[in-house]
């Protein structure tokens, strides 16, 4: 990544916490069009917490930047009109909705009906397993299906920037394989952009072009993928081989 | 038979009253996770301006409806007004501003419109020879017409958050508002629109049931019986299920008609304990009631 061209998400300066908790210390980071970055970092880093100010959720003192147009209210539903999509960590599924109707909610900011349809069949068809479920309470599914469920139901808005909370926390590893696959190809057939937090960080890194490096709440290195691949202390940190 | 029968008619009637109380609690406990004790009050007060109007000589069916807007925008500033802002820090408070909401309501329809009893005028035709005979027994038109409306209130709710945008909203916030709003639900409107439309509702039912229920005049005490029958039927059927509240609000109303009619000691004013007996035993046995929400949830 070099040279100054408009990237689709810039977050600068941002300072963020819970209560009188500071998490994030005055950091930026920032996505281009269809680009896949990975943010990766130990627990309590403030991973999480960056993606929830991404979104809209938590507010933040600092600038958020679309297109590099700085959004002044910054609120889930605004995100997601500005194509910001989040998949929450531990899923958020609307465990009494079925889950037909959980991708509906996924699409509420949209007003094009046939599209809304379209996109649920889509999605059917990358997940056969969420398809064959599509009447059946969410709240009975596997963890490995709502975690589908969460990522069909965060692409139901269109995002041009999708916001992956550790998908593979608590799963299976050929599951969190197939879901990394899927995110991969969702990323070369679309161009959805993604920003990947993750604690598996062999997997992130083998889709990712780019790495930020969060520790308590400062970034302390970024650079491409390739670099962190190859860098010994890293990879102990982080890969543990 | 024929008194059997008769009895289930006048359990059915006052059931569907019942009903459509409980409906009113059903939907604001769906979206907020509140029991809205005031309820009945908001149809109470919105029964009075429906009162008012028809002393101007509106037509009720014409006087109902400026009540039921009314209403509407009652339940939507006093979710945004007293309700949020308590609820953010603290939910159990939300329990004393609903009953400040409901002395401070029925307060105020005294202050305006007086303590004596008014004559409501019907909505539902009613009189000695209104009537059908189903094998010996009587079912008058006003019982028909109630309880069509509540199948018909039932059938339009339903249809209203199984097939709408803004029902489906309503059923995300009421499973997880921190996920709907990421979702880009506007979870505050969500809860505005839900009291909104229980609070419309009630109107609708007060003006209703005053005639119906006893002492069959408007007065400030109109509406306490009516709503600690509703909350057990709601509690009976499961707070957050339109069907529970149906099958609790005609279960409880025929119970207590044949309890009434048969148990001789526990008729007229022991039917209403026996309904709170049935919301102490539901509290204790069966949380859920018959038709709430279980957890269907795994990890």
């Amino acid at each position: 990544m070099s040279g100054r061209q408009t990237m689709l998400l810039e977050a600068e300066n941002i300072t963020a916490g819970y209560g009188g908790a500071t998490v994030l210390h005055d950091i930026s980071v920032n996505v281009a069009e269809s680009e896949v970055v990975v943010v990766l970092g130990a627990n309590g880093a403030g991973k999480s917490t960056l993606l929830s100010v991404l979104s809209g959720q938590l507010p933040s003192t600092g600038t958020l930047k679309v297109d590099g147009q700085t959004i002044s209210t910054v609120r889930s539903d605004i995100m997601l009109q500005h194509g910001i999509s989040l998949v929450p960590q531990g899923r958020g599924t609307l465990t009494a909705l079925s889950v037909l109707d959980n991708l509906r909610v996924g699409a509420v900011s949209r007003r094009d009906r046939a599209g809304v349809d379209q996109d649920v069949d889509r999605w059917f068809d990358v997940f056969p397993r969420l398809a064959e479920r599509r009447d059946q309470i969410a709240g009975t599914l596997s963890g490995g299906e709502q975690q589908m469920l969460a990522i069909a139901r965060a692409l139901m808005s269109r995002p041009r920037l999708l916001l992956c909370d550790e998908v593979s926390l608590g799963l299976a590893p050929v599951i969190v394989q197939g879901l990394f696959r899927t995110l991969r190809e969702i990323n070369s057939e679309s161009g959805t952009a993604l920003l990947l937090v993750e604690q598996n960080a062999e997997l992130a890194l083998e889709i990712a072009s780019r790495v930020y490096l969060l520790e308590v709440g400062h970034v302390t290195t970024s650079g491409s993928a390739e670099k962190f691949r190859d860098d010994d202390s890293i990879r102990a940190a982080y890969l543990g081989y | 038979m024929e008194i059997l029968l008769s009895r289930v008619f006048a359990g059915a009637t006052s059931g569907s009253i019942y009903v459509l109380i409980a409906l009113c609690l059903v939907i604001v406990f769906r979206s907020s996770s509140t029991i809205n004790f005031a309820q009945g009050e908001f149809a109470l007060f919105t029964t009075y301006v429906t009162w008012w109007l028809t002393e101007h000589g509106l037509n009720v069916w014409l006087a109902v409806l400026p009540a039921i807007v009314l209403g509407f925008v009652m339940g939507v500033v006093a979710e945004r007004v007293l309700i949020r802002p308590v609820k953010k820090r603290d939910e159990t408070a939300v329990l004393i501003v609903a009953l400040a909401l409901f002395t401070g309501l029925n307060g105020l329809d005294g202050w305006i419109w007086g303590s004596d009893d008014k004559v409501f005028p019907r909505m539902l035709p009613s009189g000695d020879d209104t009537y059908v005979t189903i094998a010996g027994a009587r079912l008058h038109y006003d019982s028909i017409a109630i309880i069509a409306i509540m199948i018909l209130v039932v059938v339009g709710l339903t249809q209203f958050f199984n097939r709408t945008s803004i029902g489906l909203q309503m059923r995300a916030v009421a499973t997880n508002p921190t996920s709907a709003a990421l979702c880009g639900v506007r979870v505050g409107r969500v809860l505005s629109l839900s009291w909104g439309l229980s609070a419309a509702l009630s109107a609708l039912a007060g003006a209703l049931l005053i005639p119906m229920v006893p002492p069959g005049q408007l007065g400030l005490a109109g509406m306490f019986h009516v709503l600690i029958f509703a909350a057990a039927a709601a509690l009976l059927g499961g707070l957050d299920s339109i069907k529970g509240a149906v099958v609790g609000g005609l279960s409880l109303g025929i119970g207590l008609a044949l309890v009434n009619g048969y148990v001789g000691f526990l008729g007229g004013s022991m039917s209403l304990t026996v309904a709170l007996v049935v919301i102490v035993v539901i509290l204790v046995v069966r949380p859920t009631g018959l038709f709430g929400a279980r957890r269907l949830e795994r990890v």
